[in-house]
C-alpha cells in the first residue's frame, strides 16, 4: 500500500514545529510497511482530485497567511481541498491552516479574508494572545468510536489530546459544527466557549501545536486509517505499534499541565 | 544624585552580595530587577555616562560575540563593562551597572557592551543611545516570547527609524531579513558575512553578489571540535571554537573592534586568549581524564547547527546527554525540537548511549525515536543530576551535553558541586 501526503504550503506555513506531524504520519505508515510520498504543494502549484491521500496544513506568519489565502482562491486549490474533504479524504489543519479553511477571517482592520469554507467556522482577530499548553477531551462520538483503545484507564484523562497553542485569532463554530474536543486546560477556539478545534467528515482543524501527532498517536493512526480506506475503498485495520514512548510523553505533558 | 537612585543602587548591591554569599543562581538579574522597580530611569541615567556603548542583538551568538569583543577591546587596554552572564534584558544591564557603580560616574569604564534579546532591544536602545549596533541574525526562536520573525524585524525597524543616523550599524549581510533593516535606518550600514556557506533555517540573502559585503570570511577550514581556521582581509585567523556559525560572531566582534580603533595585532592576541562563554561549546575536564563538551541548545536553528558540528565527531564510545526544560527562559513551547534536524546525527547506526533528561525528557526521547533511533537505546531520566552521574559513570569516550538554558544553569551547579568546575559567576571575566 502507498499513500501520498500533501503538505500544503510547506514553504510558507511551517514555523510552529508542525513538521513533527508530517514526520509522525510518515514514520507510522513506514513502520507498517506502507509507502509514503510527500508532495509539497505551494503557491502556483496545481492540485486535482485524487492527487493526495492526506492533507496537512500548518501555521504561518501573518504575511505568509495573506499570500496563501489569496492563492487558495485564485488557483482553485481551495475548492479542490474542500471537495476532497467532502469525499472523506482526511486532513489535519493547525492554527493558520485551520483559520484559512473556515468561512472567513476578520482582521482588525480591512475587509474579511474569505476562507475555503470547509469547516463551518469563522475567525476574528483579537488583542488577546492565547498562549500555553492545552489539554482537551475528545468530543466527537464518531472519532471516539474509532479510538476505543484510548479509553484505556491508564490515561490520566481518557480521550485526551495534548499540545501547545499560540494564537490571537478567535474561532467560533457555527450551528451544527462539531468541535474536536472540550478544553480541560488552555484556551481553545476562542477562550470563551470551551470548544477546541473542529471536525468535519475526516478533516480536523485545531489550534494545537506541540507537535500534535507525536504525543497523540491515536489521532495520527486515525488519519492514516481513513486515508487508506478512502483510497482503497475497504475497511482497514492498522497493525498496532509499540507506543510506550508516545504514551509516556503524552502522560508527562498532561500531568504537567492539567 | 537623588535619594531614590542612591537607594536603588544600594538595594541592588545588597541583593548582589546576598545572592553571591548564598550561591543562589548567580544573582545576575535580581539586583537590576529590584533596583529598576525603585528607580525605572536607572539604565538610562547610568548607561549614558559611559563614553562608548555597543549593543548586540540577534537570535543566536550574542554572548559569544560580546565576550569576544570584550577580549579584543581588553587587549587594546580599553576598560569594558558588559552584562556577562547572559541576562540580556534591561534588568541584566541594570545589574551590571549597579555592580560597577561607585554611585557617581563610571569614569573607570571606557566601553559598554550590552547584549540584548530580541524584545529588550526595542525597550533599551532608546534609553541608552548606543554608538554602535550589531545585528547577528534573526531566526525563529521562542515564539511564545518574541513572536514571529516578521514581527521582530518590523519592531527593530521601528526602533532603528528613531535612532540618530550617526550611529554605526553592522549587520549579517547573509541574512535577508536583516538586510530589510537598511530601509528603516537613515545612516550608514555595514555588512559582514561568509563566502559559500548556508545556515539551515536562515533566510539566505538571495540577491547578494560577491564583494557586496564590507567584511567577509573566506577559506573556511573546520578542524575538529576545538578550532576553525579561515581568512579575513587576507589574514589567517584561528577561532578556538567549532562550527562555521561562530565565524559570524567573530566577524561582528572584528568589525566593531576595528571601528573602535583596536589594532589587528590586538584582535589576534585577544582571540588567542579567548575562551568560550559558559555553555557555548564549553570544554569540561571530567574524572579520569575524560572530556566533556557543553553545547547550549535553545532554538531549532542553533540546535541544528550544533548537531551539524558534532555529527562527524561522535565515536561509538562517546555518550550524549540531552536536557530539555520548558521553563520561561527556555520557552514553554517545546515544539521547536520537531524543527531541529536530529535526523542529521550521523551515528544512528552505532551503538551510542543516549540519555534524555530535563522536565520534558519524554518529548526528547520521542523526538529521537522519530528521528530514527532505536527506542531501546534511549534512556529517559528527568532528574538532571541523576542523568549526569549516570552519563559519566564508566564513560570511555567523551560526553556531549546538549542542555536548554535553564538545564544549563542546573548543570553548572551540578558540575560545581561535583568539583568539576567553579560556579560560573566566579569565573574570570
Amino acid at each position: 500500500m502507498k499513500i501520498t501526503l500533501g503538505y500544503l504550503y510547506s514553504d510558507l506555513m511551517n514555523i510552529y514545529g508542525d513538521t513533527g506531524n508530517i514526520i509522525t504520519l510518515t514514520k507510522r505508515a513506514q513502520w507498517r510497511g506502507i509507502e509514503v510520498e510527500i508532495r509539497h504543494i505551494s503557491v502556483g502549484d496545481k492540485l486535482k482530485k485524487g492527487d493526495v491521500d492526506i492533507f496537512f496544513f500548518g501555521g504561518g506568519q501573518d504575511q505568509a497567511q495573506e499570500l496563501v489565502a489569496k492563492d487558495l482562491g485564485q488557483s482553485g486549490k481551495g475548492k479542490v481541498i474542500k471537495e476532497e474533504a467532502e469525499r472523506g479524504v482526511p486532513l489535519l489543519a493547525i492554527c493558520g491552516g485551520y483559520q484559512l479553511l473556515g468561512d472567513y477571517y476578520q482582521p482588525h482592520e480591512g475587509p474579511k479574508l474569505p476562507g475555503v469554507g470547509l469547516f463551518p467556522a469563522y475567525t476574528k482577530a483579537s488583542f488577546d494572545r492565547m498562549i500555553g499548553n492545552i489539554v482537551i477531551r475528545i468530543q466527537s462520538a464518531e472519532f471516539r468510536m474509532q479510538n476505543e483503545e484510548i479509553h484505556n484507564s491508564k490515561f490520566l484523562i481518557p480521550n485526551s489530546l495534548v499540545g501547545f497553542e499560540n494564537h490571537s485569532g478567535k474561532t467560533y463554530l457555527k450551528d451544527g459544527a462539531k468541535p474536536l474536543g472540550t478544553v480541560v486546560k488552555g484556551h481553545g477556539n476562542n477562550g470563551e466557549d470551551k470548544s477546541e478545534g473542529c471536525i468535519h467528515k475526516n478533516a480536523v482543524g485545531t489550534y494545537m501545536h506541540g507537535s500534535l501527532l507525536p504525543k497523540n498517536p491515536k489521532l495520527a493512526d486515525w488519519l492514516l486509517k481513513k486515508a487508506l480506506e478512502v483510497k482503497y475503498g475497504k475497511e482497514i485495520k492498522l497493525e498496532p505499534l509499540d507506543d510506550t514512548l508516545e504514551n509516556q510523553a503524552h502522560q508527562a505533558a498532561v500531568s504537567r499541565f492539567s | 544624585m537623588n535619594l531614590k537612585k542612591t537607594a536603588a543602587i544600594t538595594l541592588g548591591k545588597t541583593i548582589h552580595k546576598t545572592t553571591q554569599v548564598l550561591k543562589i543562581g548567580g544573582g545576575s538579574a535580581a539586583p537590576g530587577y529590584y533596583a529598576l522597580k525603585l528607580y525605572p530611569n536607572l539604565v538610562a541615567e547610568l548607561g549614558r555616562q559611559i563614553p562608548k556603548t555597543v549593543v548586540i542583538t540577534g537570535t543566536n551568538g550574542k554572548t559569544t560575540t560580546s565576550r569576544m569583543l570584550a577580549q579584543f577591546a581588553g587587549a587594546q587596554g580599553i576598560k569594558v563593562i558588559r552584562n556577562e552572564t547572559g541576562s540580556n534584558l534591561e534588568r541584566g544591564i541594570a545589574s551590571s551597572l549597579i555592580h560597577n557603580s561607585k554611585f557617581i560616574i563610571h569614569n573607570s569604564v571606557d566601553l559598554a557592551i550590552w547584549e540584548l534579546d530580541e524584545a529588550a532591544f526595542n525597550i533599551v536602545v532608546p534609553k541608552i543611545n548606543p554608538d554602535i549596533i550589531v545585528f547577528l541574525n534573526v531566526f525563529r526562536d521562542q515564539l511564545d516570547r518574541y513572536g514571529e520573525v516578521d514581527t521582530i524585524v518590523k519592531k527593530w525597524g521601528k526602533t532603528l527609524s528613531q535612532v540618530n543616523p550617526s550611529v554605526k550599524i553592522f549587520l549579517n549581510g547573509d541574512d535577508e531579513n536583516l538586510l530589510e533593516l537598511q530601509k528603516s535606518f537613515k545612516g550608514e550600514v555595514k555588512t559582514f558575512g561568509v563566502t559559500d556557506y548556508k545556515i539551515a533555517g536562515e533566510k539566505r540573502a538571495q540577491l547578494r553578489k560577491k564583494n557586496d559585503l564590507d567584511l567577509e570570511a573566506t577559506n573556511i577550514q573546520p578542524q575538529g571540535l576545538d578550532i576553525t581556521k579561515f581568512k579575513v582581509k587576507n589574514q589567517n585567523f584561528t577561532l578556538p571554537l567549532p562550527g562555521t556559525y561562530h565565524i559570524y560572531d567573530f566577524l561582528a566582534a572584528f568589525a566593531v573592534a576595528s571601528e573602535l580603533g583596536v589594532s589587528l595585532g590586538n584582535i589576534k592576541s585577544g582571540l588567542e586568549s579567548f575562551s568560550p562563554a559558559f555553555g557555548r561549546v564549553e570544554k569540561l575536564n571530567l574524572k579520569d581524564n575524560k572530556e566533556g563538551y557543553i553545547f547550549l541548545i535553545k532554538n531549532p536553528t542553533g540546535a541544528t547547527q550544533v548537531i551539524r558540528t558534532i555529527q562527524d565527531q561522535i565515536k561509538p564510545e562517546d555518550r550524549l546527554l540531552l536536557a530539555l526544560n520548558d521553563n520561561l527562559a527556555d520557552g514553554t513551547d517545546v515544539s521547536w525540537i520537531w524543527d531541529t534536524n536530529f535526523e542529521d546525527l550521523g551515528f544512528r547506526n552505532i551503538d551510542l548511549r543516549i540519555i534524555c533528561s530535563g522536565i520534558r525528557a519524554e518529548d526528547l526521547a520521542l523526538r529521537l525515536k522519530y528521528a530514527g533511533f532505536d527506542p531501546k537505546t534511549l534512556e529517559t531520566e528527568k532528574d538532571l543530576q541523576v542523568a549526569f552521574h549516570a552519563s559519566v559513570k564508566g564513560l570511555e569516550g567523551r560526553l556531549f551535553i546538549l542542555p536548554t538554558y535553564t538545564a544549563l544553569l542546573k548543570l553548572q551547579s551540578i558540575l560545581a558541586k561535583s568539583g568539576i568546575k567553579q560556579y560560573y559567576w566566579k569565573e574570570e571575566k
